[in-house]
């Protein structure tokens, strides 16, 4: 705009005429073609402006991360140095007051196990003693008792040996009298079973007979048709056939 | 031909189809009923002067009339050879046979033939049976019993038997 304002006016003519022309040059394409290319040039100047802005910015902020993170660390050290220090010297207090108290309680408890124990072992030993004299009193008691049983087991013994030994004689005799028994009967046996065998022999020999006999005509009855009978038939005729002429004759 | 005085029953020959006495007696009434018609046509065929027709015989009774030479085309002929048979039927000797299975009739025509040519030409026989003798035959004449069978064969060999199996016994 102050391209044009620096232009003169020469006359009203000429002027208005060139205002004409302006405003037939600058038409609203013209201006909204200026505006765009205004508008484009801001945003590239503004645009490089940024990024050199952001350039040191970012270049500023990591001096700053640097520097601070250098001063934090020094503030740090020192400050966990001072409280490390502080810190030891109340946490050894404190434990130095504690190691105190547990070594009082440990010896009090020491005190009262040993008064404890050297009680406890006080009764033991008389528990001991009480308990040897009642074993003592018991073991007696027990010998004279198995001394007892082992007498009355003794006779008892005794009598068994002896009514074992009566047993045993009884039995020997029994036994001699079971073989004699025995010898008998097998005598007997042997008898009846040499009878039974000669009866059973005697009926079979008696039985066979008709046994084979029915065994041949069972195993025989339907073999022989008429035709194949008549040789043998035949011949036996011939055999019985004067006898059959004379009482035909008679 | 055998002339009419010649015609005695003893002398005739029994066909091999008559094998007992009912068959004889089946010849008999053949002979008696074709005497019937042979007589009845005879009259009737005086009556019309026509030629006597001749029955047909039965094959038994033509071998009958071959085998013993007879002509049954005469009335009184026919009687003889009627009243011959009759006495034939009577007096034949029966012979009673036993078997143990049924008997085919050739078997039975070969039994007969056998007594006829080796006993008596006339025998008739009477057929039974009895399954109990197995095998063999039992053969009953007027007076004697044959007892062919294999029962009585194993009955009279028992004592063989025996004494086998007592030697048996005794050679263990």
């Amino acid at each position: 705009m102050g391209l044009f304002h620096k232009q003169t006016d020469t006359d009203d003519e000429s002027l208005e005429e060139a205002k004409l022309k302006q405003e037939q040059f600058f038409d609203d394409y013209f201006r909204e073609e200026l505006r765009n290319h205004g508008r484009w040039y801001f945003d590239k100047v503004i645009k490089e402006n940024g990024n050199l802005f952001k350039k040191d910015l970012e270049a500023v902020i990591a001096q700053v991360n640097t520097d601070l993170k250098d001063h934090v660390t020094k503030q740090l050290d020192g400050a966990v140095a001072t409280l490390n220090a502080s810190l030891k010297e109340q946490v050894t207090a404190q434990l130095n007051e504690q190691f105190s108290t547990y070594s009082k309680t440990m010896q009090e408890a020491q005190d009262q196990a040993l008064k404890n124990m050297t009680e406890g072992s006080d009764e033991l030993r008389q528990q001991y003693h009480e308990l040897s004299h009642l074993l003592k009193d018991n073991i007696a008691e027990q010998n004279s008792m198995m001394h007892h049983a082992f007498e009355d087991h003794k006779s008892q013994l005794q009598a068994m040996d002896e009514a074992q030994i009566a047993a045993l004689k009884w039995l020997n005799q029994s036994a001699e009298k079971l073989q004699d028994q025995y010898q008998e009967i097998n005598t007997m046996l042997e008898k009846q079973v040499t009878e039974q065998h000669d009866r059973l022999i005697q009926a079979f020999e008696s039985n066979m007979a008709s046994t084979v006999e029915h065994y041949i005509l069972e195993a025989l009855g339907d073999q022989f048709d008429m035709k194949a009978q008549m040789p043998g038939i035949i011949k036996q005729l011939e055999d019985n056939k004067q006898a059959m002429v004379d009482d035909i004759k008679l | 031909m055998i002339a009419r005085e010649d015609i005695d029953y003893k002398e005739f020959s029994l066909p091999a189809g008559v094998v007992s006495r009912r068959d004889l007696a089946r010849l008999v009434i053949e002979a008696e009923h074709i005497d019937d018609e042979m007589t009845t046509a005879d009259v009737r065929a005086r009556k019309t002067n026509r030629a006597v027709e001749t029955p047909a015989f039965t094959g038994q009774f033509t071998d009958f009339l071959t085998d013993n030479k007879l002509d049954f085309s005469e009335s009184k002929v026919r009687t003889d050879i009627i009243k011959e048979l009759r006495m034939l039927k009577t007096k034949a000797p029966v012979v009673h046979t036993t078997f143990a299975v049924p008997a085919d009739i050739e078997s039975l025509q070969t039994l007969a033939a056998w007594f006829r040519e080796s006993v008596h030409p006339q025998v008739l026989l009477e057929i039974g049976l009895q399954p109990a003798l197995v095998a063999g035959v039992y053969v009953r004449t007027p007076n004697h019993v044959h007892d062919m069978s294999l029962r009585s064969a194993l009955v009279g060999k028992r004592e063989v038997l025996i004494k086998d199996l007592e030697a048996l016994r005794h050679g263990k």
